[in-house]
């Protein structure tokens, strides 16, 4: 068996708790229960999973404002997560960052980001770090197809490639951002047509298949832990939700794509392939959802019961004393 | 009115292989001039009428915009859905539509796709690929030139014009799948990146041709015995312990060993049972059918391959012929 | 006591740091073999090596991202962009990254980095090469903001930023590197937040900073000789800020003048302006007055410049105005 069936129920696991958190955000959302904004991740699941499923807890992730994937296929804490969705004090940022603003600095999680395109600078900087120290570890940097046309991410490729610093930079492009489709924003047709431009390779995956991230992710890794620098790696996929909790998604993008692409969803073809070649059951398949559903209803109970901040909490945090 | 097809794969030319292996890179731009040099070609010996595929890169439009030739273009009356039955459907439909010839862009991959669509007008395979055994490392505006050459009659078919082989899968007794080169039994149940650079997990070979200048796995045929491509038999190689190693370039910039158990001379018609299940079927260097267990797999040899354009003969019948020659000044 | 230059007192800094703590490096355009474009880093690449001097490309959204990321994950980067004009184009990377990662997350992360640069007018370079944007600085919470006008302060409070867990900017008037001064030796830290009296006086309070503080000391000498005994307050950082140094001093002398080299709009003057007002409002004899850039880019022809910037002549006047009330 190429990719050991131990990996492969895990990245099953991962990407099931990636759609079974955001729809519980969604409807918790809908519920009125969680302040403000939160960007789902919903069928994009195959690259996050695909791609954390080669790292270690010691790798570092730079993430972006739809990062609740990312956060859960690097480890993240259900609990932790849904309390700062919630915006409750128990949450991993107090209460203080909520869903754009999650991090986990022993997971190496360097923060979903608000910002687009505030991530990949800060990926060559992990990536620097480790270089630094001499170790073998990786900076994996999660940018999106809007992200592809900032400044900071063509700094981020051009100064990681200059020092052969150890980044995966893996462009998810659900080919938009926010309403902005990605045929209209940019005048090559794959981001990784950019990688030239760096001199790092560039390479087109299909995002919503999850053994093609894993088998891509791999080899960047793999390049970027031998001192071969970074790799541009881009994954073909597409949100189901619209921008927002809130934004239909209907208004820039047909009824025929959404369906079209949803035609792909990553998780149901991962689960036939699976069950054809019997790596799992429809019965481990049950289980493995029931542990997951039980750990985010225990995990919604938590962040409900938990408390908001205090107001004395207002101005703590802001610098080291 | 000759009418030439024309497709370019947007996608070809930028998959894992460029990390797995050494592979080309082709941005688009690159296939955008290569098209327009194509177009040129075509309008020097007075091709008028274009068919093509559309794809969301605009590759044609791009190629065509800026040029000042009369061509009369239109695409190939299909959404685009971003995959391979892109372009089944745009071959099929210039078949249909009887097409003279079809220019491609693309590698092995693309061709073999195209050549699902289309098995009777004849192609001039363009290489912007990573494996590229079946397509031509040509220049485009001599591409386009035989093209329109074969397109409109210029020079004669018979020997401008050589016929393929190809390998046909088959699958509880249904033909379901063909490769122009090779076919490659792969110890897999996911086509995944579809890559093909672990030469272990490869277990039987089948190619209707073997050449010792070709990359990828033909490669390993040529090095045992050569084949050439319109030669009416194929090679069975058969990889295991107990035969002998043989180092050939099975990716680009990949040279490996590779142990051969066995390998035979394939006779056309008779079936070659694929013995591993489950398992993936590597057509022309991809991963590309996934084989259950409790299937009955088998690949054959057909010699009703494509008609391919053979870019020297047809330019050098056509300088026979004069084509080329100006009047007199 | 040795003496020697603001630059020097810099590099000794930079060097002290570097040899105790193998995770300080540096990292910028020109800083390596050029040493820098004031000479500020030279010599610094040949005793610790390419790894930790670090030649960047022109990419200054990168540098501070970098010197970000590596500084979450437990390097001690001391970034260095060549003028804070150039900030502009990185902006996001040092007020929304570095400032804020703390806070957003909860107080889990540190970013123990230095920003350097240099900054103020009076060599020619006109609009693009000369601000001071320290009001900027200021306004951005999980910043500090250092502002040294002497070699000695220089050094001591640059071996603080390094070992400070906080972002901190640390700005540099381009005109002070040649300026000399007796700096101790070895290693000594100046803490944040404290201001130094840089004269005493009880006639009236002057708070300057960075070159300023010597246009207000000359002035101060022209304006004893009138029987003005001013008091110079340097608050050395401006973030934080010492208040209570200020506000003792205004409630001895029950006078403020303010003197910047920013514009005075909106400037760092506004702040201390408001705060003297908010807290010892009933100490002051008079209006605070701040002497202080007009509200322009910084011009190129020598005698706009001049004219732009805060002249001891001004500080004299300005001073005397609020004394004379």
């Amino acid at each position: 068996m190429p990719i050991p069936k131990k990996k492969m129920i895990e990245m099953y696991t991962t990407m099931m708790k990636i759609r079974m958190f955001e729809t519980k955000v969604s409807e918790l959302f809908a519920a009125n229960k969680i302040p403000g904004v939160v960007h789902l991740y919903i069928g994009e699941e195959a690259v996050a999973t695909g791609v954390c499923a080669t790292l270690r807890d010691t790798d570092y992730i730079t993430s972006t404002h739809r990062g609740h994937g990312h956060l859960l296929a690097k480890g993240g804490d259900v609990k932790l997560m849904l309390a700062e969705v919630f915006g409750k004090k128990t949450g991993y940022c107090k209460g203080k960052g909520g869903s754009m603003h999650i991090a986990d600095i022993d997971l190496g999680i360097l923060g979903a980001n608000g910002i687009v395109g505030g991530g990949p600078p800060l990926a060559a900087g992990a990536a620097l770090a480790a270089q630094y120290k001499g170790t073998d570890g990786v900076a994996v940097c999660f940018f999106g197809d809007g992200a592809s046309n900032q400044g900071t991410t063509h700094e981020a490729m051009n100064l990681a490639a200059c020092w052969k610093l150890p980044v995966v930079f893996v462009n998810e492009n659900n080919m938009y951002g926010l309403s902005s489709c990605a045929l209209n924003t940019m005048c090559v047709a794959d981001v990784a047509d950019r990688a030239a431009a760096f001199g790092i390779p560039g390479v087109v995956v299909d995002g919503n298949d999850v053994i093609a991230v894993y088998e891509a992710a791999v080899e960047a890794v793999k390049r970027a832990r031998k001192g071969q620098g970074p790799t541009l790696l881009e994954c073909k996929t597409y949100r189901h939700r619209g921008h927002t909790e809130g934004d239909p998604g209907t208004a820039y993008r047909s009824k025929e794509e959404i369906e079209e692409w949803k035609k792909k969803d990553p998780i149901p073809r991962f689960e036939k392939r699976l069950l054809q070649g019997k790596v799992l059951t429809k019965q481990t398949m049950e289980s493995i959802l029931t542990t997951i559903a039980n750990e985010l209803a225990a995990g919604e109970q938590f962040a409900e019961e938990s408390p908001y901040p205090e107001t004395s909490d207002l101005t703590t945090d802001v610098y080291v004393d | 009115m000759a009418l030439v097809g024309i497709i370019a794969n947007p996608a070809s030319g930028k998959d894992i292989r460029r990390l797995t292996a050494y592979g080309s890179v082709f941005d688009n731009q690159e296939k955008v001039r290569i098209v327009r040099r194509v177009l040129l070609g075509l309008s020097a010996v007075g091709v008028d009428r274009i068919l093509y595929m559309p794809d969301s890169y605009n590759i044609f439009h791009q190629a065509i915009d800026p040029l000042e030739i009369s061509i009369q273009s239109s695409p190939t009356p299909f959404p685009i859905e971003g995959n391979q039955d892109d372009t089944i459907k745009a071959a099929r439909f210039m078949e249909e539509q009887k097409a003279d010839c079809i220019i491609t862009l693309g590698g092995d991959g693309t061709n073999r796709v195209v050549v699902k669509g289309n098995s009777t007008v004849p192609i001039l395979p363009i290489s912007t690929g990573t494996n590229n055994v079946f397509p031509f490392m040509a220049e485009a505006t001599l591409a386009g030139l035989a093209a329109g050459l074969v397109a409109r009659g210029l020079v004669p078919m018979e020997s401008s014009i050589f016929t393929s082989t190809k390998l046909e899968v088959i699958i509880d007794d249904k033909v379901m799948d063909l490769a122009l080169v090779d076919a490659a039994v792969y110890d897999d149940i996911f086509t995944g990146s579809r890559a093909v650079w672990e030469i272990d997990k490869v277990s039987q070979i089948f190619l209707n041709r073997a050449e010792p200048d070709s990359i990828g796995l033909s490669s390993i045929g040529g090095f045992i015995q050569p084949i050439s491509a319109a030669s009416p038999r194929g090679l069975y190689v058969e990889l295991g312990k107990n035969g002998f190693l043989i180092n050939a370039p099975i990716a680009p910039g990949l040279i490996q060993p590779v142990p051969i158990r066995d390998h035979f001379i394939m006779e056309t018609g008779i079936e070659i049972r694929v013995r591993r299940l489950p398992c993936v079927l590597a057509l022309d260097g991809e991963r590309e059918v996934v084989i259950q267990e409790g299937q009955n797999a088998a690949v054959r040899l057909s010699l009703e391959g494509p008609k391919v354009i053979d870019i020297k003969a047809a330019m050098a019948q056509a300088v026979k012929k004069g084509v080329f020659k100006a009047k007199k000044i | 006591m040795p003496t020697m230059n603001f630059a020097e007192a810099i590099r000794d800094a930079l060097r002290i740091e570097m040899e105790r703590d193998p995770n300080v490096y540096l990292i910028g355009e020109d800083v390596g073999t050029f040493g820098n474009v004031f000479g500020v880093t030279k010599g610094l690449i040949d005793q610790f090596g390419e790894k930790r001097v670090r030649d960047t490309p022109i990419t200054e959204s990168a540098i501070i991202g970098a010197a970000v990321g590596s500084a979450a994950c437990g390097l001690r980067p001391v970034a260095e962009i060549m003028y804070i004009d150039f900030i502009g184009v990185a902006l996001d990377q040092l007020y929304n990254q570095a400032a804020k990662m703390r806070y957003m997350f909860g107080g889990k992360i540190t970013i123990p980095m230095v920003l350097r640069s240099a900054c103020g007018a009076g060599r020619g370079s006109a609009a693009q090469h000369s601000q001071s944007l320290e009001a900027w600085f200021m306004h951005v919470p999980g910043l500090r903001v250092v502002m040294p006008s002497t070699p000695a302060d220089a050094k001591g409070l640059l071996i603080t930023a390094i070992r400070d867990d906080n972002p901190v900017v640390f700005l540099e008037h381009k005109l002070l590197y040649n300026t000399k001064g007796e700096v101790p030796e070895g290693e000594y830290t100046i803490p944040f937040g404290q201001a130094d009296i840089k004269r005493e006086g009880k006639d009236v309070t002057v708070v300057a900073t960075a070159r300023m503080v010597h246009y207000a000391l000359n002035a101060a000498e022209k304006l004893a000789a009138d029987g003005i005994d001013v008091e110079i307050v340097d608050p050395r950082t401006l973030s934080p800020l010492d208040e209570d140094t200020i506000l003792d001093s205004v409630k001895k002398t029950h006078k403020l003048v303010i003197v910047h080299e920013e514009v005075k709009f909106a400037g760092s003057g506004a702040e201390i302006a408001a705060m003297v007002a908010e807290k010892a409002f009933d100490y002051l004899d008079g209006p605070i007055l701040r002497v202080a850039a007009p509200f322009c880019p910084v011009p190129f022809a020598p005698s706009l410049e001049t004219e732009f910037i805060p002249s001891e002549e001004k500080i004299i006047e300005g001073v005397k105005t609020v004394v004379q009330g």
